[in-house]
């Protein structure tokens, strides 16, 4: 027949005869050697054999984790998915990332350091702990030190480990039961916590209801929506002038928007092209054209857009010899500052996205006008 | 003992050869060289002594029963503050020279008139008489007291101490913002920062805490602290660990608001600072007072192990010297001097103080033998 009990407590009166039985105990084999004292005993960990706790290695590992965690987190979003020009800092300012990686470097940290002492090393849930159930568990709070000889397998001999504590000097010994290790998480117990939730749903769903029908005007939360703020094309009161929107600070530009000086047409011929023909910039620049261009000069670009067919319009067909010639600066004049009929597209293009749509016309021109080396080329 | 008399004469050496240079300096390098050198080393002995004259009030206020052993040692480190006075009474030579406040010119500087007569050399030099007078009282109640509590074995001395303890804690406060906001901030007028006293206060305890760290260690070596183990070594080497990261997040902190707002009056210090080759040094001090006894201190063995501990006291007293040299040098330009006038002031100054402490050391009894939280103090386990 298996043994049933838990383990033997030996109770004492003073730390000093505990910490004589120890080694007794331990040399005994007979289990796991536990001591339950009032209060820490200075050298009882080292008497007790105990391995010293892995936590430490553990909270300092997440805690680098928890640091490269929120940096990489920060610098993920703010540098490559979404860069936004905040306050002036570029992209990737490691600065403000410094107290987010401090807290999370701390959040990481203490919850491996409290869970995993209460989870990983102390293995809870134990409901009912054995010795708190035993007789002498009054004293242990108080003025009595236990050594508890614990069982390790079914073989454990609660007689001879009695024995073993009674000869190292307890002056009492209680055998603990095993504890009770029927599973918790029965259907019964789940069926009554899912039950009071939902009872919970029900009564604060009715609650909530009745509130807002008696109490209309009592807004759960103040919405964002009704705060202060400038509209774009709409008055307002927070400025001299009465505008919503404002002039830029004179002397000052937008990242990304230096102004080209261009003068005249025949200046601008000069200019180069600052983008590389990469297969990004031909896409778009091709994006730009269908949204900006291909309306009046075509798909591709010999001047038969829609807007031509219904209105008769004649825009420049830039199959032309004269525009295939055209150096690259003066198309790039074209779209900044507009030609005949044809208005400024300034304001809709960037500075980057003027000079794809120049290499886009350029790819245009080339693709009606091929030579036999690019056929060569084409073939895989 | 002839040993001893050997390091004796050889400090007197380096004081004698740094003397010489140290003259050298105001004939060759010009007195502004000569006072930053100066200023500098005022400020290292007497953070270094304020530090410590901290721990032991700190000790009083908590009446913390584990540093009673070890007290004696800060007590007598504390005492560097009786060299620091007659130094930082000749440092006063160099407001005409270094601090910008003190020229007739601020007067009409937009920012400094308003300051104009707080930076004044008459009421700078009184401020810091006052200083030197309140650390003198510190110096008078808590450590003398101390002293004469080994002959009288009397307790009223703890009673006395536990109770000037939080008004010394008043004064410290005053005295290390006072020194910090008018010797290191005043080098740069139109520059100031609110929590500039509380940076100063996390280097100066850093410094107190790691030369007590090493004098202890030295002691320990000569089997004069009986008793002492490495439980009190823990607590000495806790104290540092912690406050590696506090003063990182203080200075930290400065330096990132001023960052992020942009103000040029503001930004302007470490825009000097993260220029040319200060930048590497501004990186070697993050290194040398944060990441690296942060790491060699994280361990719970590392703070009770004698060669680690002092290793990582060595590194923290070098690292302050550093942060102050980082704090004044950029005054004289963007490059940063370095060569023989700072290596004679160091050797002139270090033996100096060397001195000083050896014959500290070697006065009176090693713990504070009247004092009777000793036994319990010796008990003292983790």
């Amino acid at each position: 027949m298996p043994e049933t009990s838990y383990a033997v407590l030996g109770i004492f009166d003073t730390p000093d005869a505990l910490m004589k039985a120890i080694p007794k105990a331990r040399a005994s084999k007979l289990g796991a050697v536990e001591a339950y004292t009032p209060y820490p005993i200075h050298g009882i960990d080292d008497a007790l054999g105990l391995r010293r706790s892995p936590l430490g290695g553990m909270v300092l590992v997440m805690g680098i984790l928890g640091a490269l965690t929120a940096f990489g987190f920060q610098y993920w979003i703010s540098a490559i998915d979404y860069p936004i020009i905040t306050g002036g800092k570029g992209a990737g300012s490691w600065e403000a990332f410094i107290p987010i990686m401090f807290e999370v470097t701390v959040l990481f940290a203490t919850f491996t350091a409290g869970l995993g002492m209460l989870f990983l090393l102390n293995r809870l849930p134990f409901f009912g702990h054995p010795v708190l159930s035993s007789k002498s568990v009054k004293g242990i709070t108080r003025d009595r030190y236990a050594l508890a000889l614990e069982a390790e397998s079914e073989g454990f001999d609660s007689a001879a480990a009695a024995r073993v504590l009674q000869e190292a000097g307890a002056t009492e010994v209680e055998i603990l039961p095993a504890p009770d290790r029927s599973p918790f998480l029965t259907s019964a117990f789940i069926l009554r916590v899912a039950a009071g939730i939902f009872g919970a749903c029900v009564v604060a769903g009715i609650a909530m209801f009745l509130v807002t029908k008696w109490f209309p005007l009592l807004a759960p939360m103040k919405y964002m929506q009704d705060q202060p703020r400038l509209n774009a094309q709409k008055p307002s009161a927070f400025f001299k002038d009465g505008h919503g929107m404002q002039r830029p600070v004179a002397g000052t530009v937008a990242r990304g928007h230096l102004p080209t000086a261009t003068g005249t047409q025949e200046a601008a011929a000069t200019l180069v092209n600052p983008l590389p023909r990469t297969k990004e910039v031909f896409a778009a620049g091709r994006k730009a054209y269908i949204n900006r261009c291909e309306v009046c000069h075509g798909a591709l670009g010999n001047g038969m857009g829609s807007l031509t067919a219904a209105y008769g319009g004649k825009p420049a067909n830039l199959q032309a010899q004269q525009f295939r010639d055209y150096p690259d600066g003066k198309i790039y004049w074209a779209i900044v500052n507009g030609k005949n009929a044809m208005p400024s597209h300034a304001a809709d293009l960037s500075e980057s996205q003027r000079w794809a749509v120049v290499h886009y016309v350029r790819a245009l021109q080339r693709a009606q006008n091929a030579k036999d080396e690019d056929l060569k080329v084409a073939t895989p | 003992m002839s040993q001893n008399k050997k390091t004796s004469n050889l400090l007197w050496g380096a004081v004698a050869l740094g003397a010489l240079g140290v003259l050298g300096t105001y004939a060759a390098a010009g007195p502004a060289r000569f006072w930053a050198n100066w200023v500098l080393w005022f400020i290292l002995l007497f953070t270094v002594g304020l530090g410590s004259l901290f721990i032991v009030a700190l000790e009083h206020l908590v009446n913390a029963k584990w540093s009673v052993p070890v007290r004696r040692i800060p007590e007598r480190l504390a005492t560097l503050l009786l060299p620091a006075i007659p130094i930082g009474l000749i440092a006063l030579g160099a407001l005409p020279v270094l601090y910008p406040g003190t020229r007739p010119e601020a007067a009409h500087h937009p920012i400094l008139a308003g300051k104009a007569f707080w930076l004044s050399i008459p009421f700078f030099s009184v401020r810091t008489l006052v200083a030197f007078a309140l650390c003198g009282l510190g110096l008078l109640v808590l450590v003398g007291g101390s002293l004469k509590q080994d002959a009288t074995k009397d307790p009223a001395f703890n009673i006395r101490a536990r109770k000037f303890a939080p008004a010394f804690m008043a004064i410290f406060a005053l005295v290390i913002t006072l020194i910090a906001f008018d010797w290191i901030s005043g080098l740069t007028p139109e520059w100031y920062s609110d929590i500039f006293g509380v940076y100063i206060f996390a280097g100066a305890f850093l410094g107190g805490l790691a030369a007590t760290a090493l004098s202890v260690l030295y002691l320990q070596g000569q089997d004069r602290l009986e008793g002492v183990r490495g439980d009190h070594l823990y607590n000495l080497g806790g104290f540092l660990f912690a406050f590696t990261v506090f003063w990182s997040y203080i200075g930290f902190a400065q330096y990132m608001l001023m960052w992020y707002a942009n103000m040029p009056d503001e930004v302007i210090y470490y825009k000097v600072r993260l220029a040319g080759s200060w930048r590497a040094i501004t990186i070697a001090l993050a290194a040398l007072h944060f990441v690296l006894p942060f790491f060699a201190l994280v361990t719970r063995d590392s703070k009770k192990d004698p060669k680690r501990l002092r290793r990582v006291a060595y590194l923290m007293l070098g690292a302050h010297v550093l942060d102050i040299y980082w704090l004044i040098f950029p005054v004289l330009g963007a490059k940063p001097h370095f060569s023989w006038p700072e290596l004679s002031f160091a050797l002139f100054f270090l033996g100096g103080i060397l001195l000083w402490v050896r014959g500290a050391m070697e006065k009176g009894e090693d713990m504070p033998v009247g004092d009777p939280f000793l036994r319990e103090g010796l008990e003292f386990r983790l």
